[in-house]
């Protein structure tokens, strides 16, 4: 079925067609999610917030603008959202001096446990540009459609993606580099 | 190579994004050996999670159907979708509207005095009576303004 049919069956109040966009979704906007934030639990978080977000507001999407750059915009921003979080609890704990805090997992009942990003050098680059690097490694996205995700102008995200491949080529050079010296 | 380095210091020189984006775009995204310096597009995937490497199962999909049903009671139908919020943003904007006229009334109506009629403070400074003549003679006149009112009592008498 054509997204659009899609959009208009949800906005019809039809659950089954947003079961599909989201199962449509899950897999790159979690690839995304994971990419970003750097664990797998908060982008389950971010992607449950995410899909709720974008049933709740289908009704002010302009069918003129690319779907999946808007749900990506929505996910961006959840994903932000969930750093700033993460900043702020971080600089509670840090207050207080309770570092035991960190070891309490966030739930419990999860089966996986919480993973650290996919890799320690994406750690070294901002959010903004992880989100970049990560639309035009995964989906082969232009500084254009990136612009329209980050909501930026082309410039500011041609810089974000220059400078997120010029950190990951001298980060992975050094990486050699120790590697042959130790 | 002159080239690429004068566009390395001018990158670094103005740390302005249009004109970053500029350099990148003219220069560099065209430049074989400035792009040497970036990491690849495999490079890059590499190190990240693809999609295809994404694994879920139903546990997505149930909790957003259970947060949906919990914020709206069950299933939307097109009119709640799409009405509510537009309803809602008329609702802002007549309220605001009820708002701006009622504050605007307010300002006009404090400023406001039926035309005759002027304001008490003003009274005094614009009342003016050279004399009074009663019968073509000269008349005694006392003028009288009780205190706090916006009224003036001229109280003229001949002399005989």
């Amino acid at each position: 079925m054509d997204e659009q049919e899609l959009i208009a069956g949800c906005l019809r109040g039809r659950m089954e067609d947003f079961r599909m966009i989201v199962e449509q979704y899950t897999g790159p906007a979690m690839a995304l999610a994971i990419n970003v934030l750097g664990n797998r639990d908060d982008a389950e978080d971010a992607c449950q917030e995410l899909f709720i977000q974008v049933y709740r507001n289908l009704g002010s999407y302009d069918p003129r603008r690319s779907f999946k750059n808007w749900v990506y915009t929505i996910l961006y921003r959840r994903c932000l959202d969930h750093l700033r979080r993460r900043r702020r609890s971080a600089e509670l704990v840090k207050k207080m001096g309770q570092e035991t805090i960190l070891a309490i997992p966030a739930n419990p009942g999860h089966s996986h446990p919480r993973r650290s990003l996919p890799s320690d050098l994406l750690e070294r680059l901002k959010a903004k540009e992880r989100t970049a690097l990560g639309l035009w490694a995964n989906e082969g996205y232009t500084a254009q459609e990136i612009s329209e995700v980050l909501l930026c102008s082309a410039s500011t995200a041609r810089v974000y993606l220059f400078q997120a491949r010029k950190k990951i080529k001298k980060l992975l050079e050094q990486g050699d580099v120790s590697l042959q010296n130790g | 190579m002159s080239h690429c380095k004068t566009v390395e210091i001018f990158y670094a020189l103005v740390p302005l994004k249009p004109w970053r984006g500029f350099l990148i775009r003219s220069h560099i995204e065209k430049c074989p050996r400035c792009l040497a310096g970036l990491a690849s597009r495999e490079a890059v995937g590499s190190l990240l999670v693809k999609e295809t490497e994404v694994k879920i199962g139903r546990s997505l999909w149930t909790g957003v159907e259970s947060a949906l049903a919990a914020d709206s009671g069950g299933e939307r139908t097109k009119d709640r979708a799409v009405r509510l919020p537009v309803m809602r943003r008329w609702g802002w904007a007549v309220a605001t509207a009820f708002l701006v006229v009622l504050i605007t009334g307010f300002l006009l109506l404090k400023n406001f005095r039926p035309e005759g009629t002027a304001s008490t403070a003003a009274l005094p400074a614009r009342f003016a009576l050279d004399y009074v003549r009663i019968g073509g003679q000269p008349a005694d006149a006392v003028v009288y303004h009780p205190q706090g009112s916006d009224m003036i009592i001229v109280w003229a008498g001949t002399n005989n």
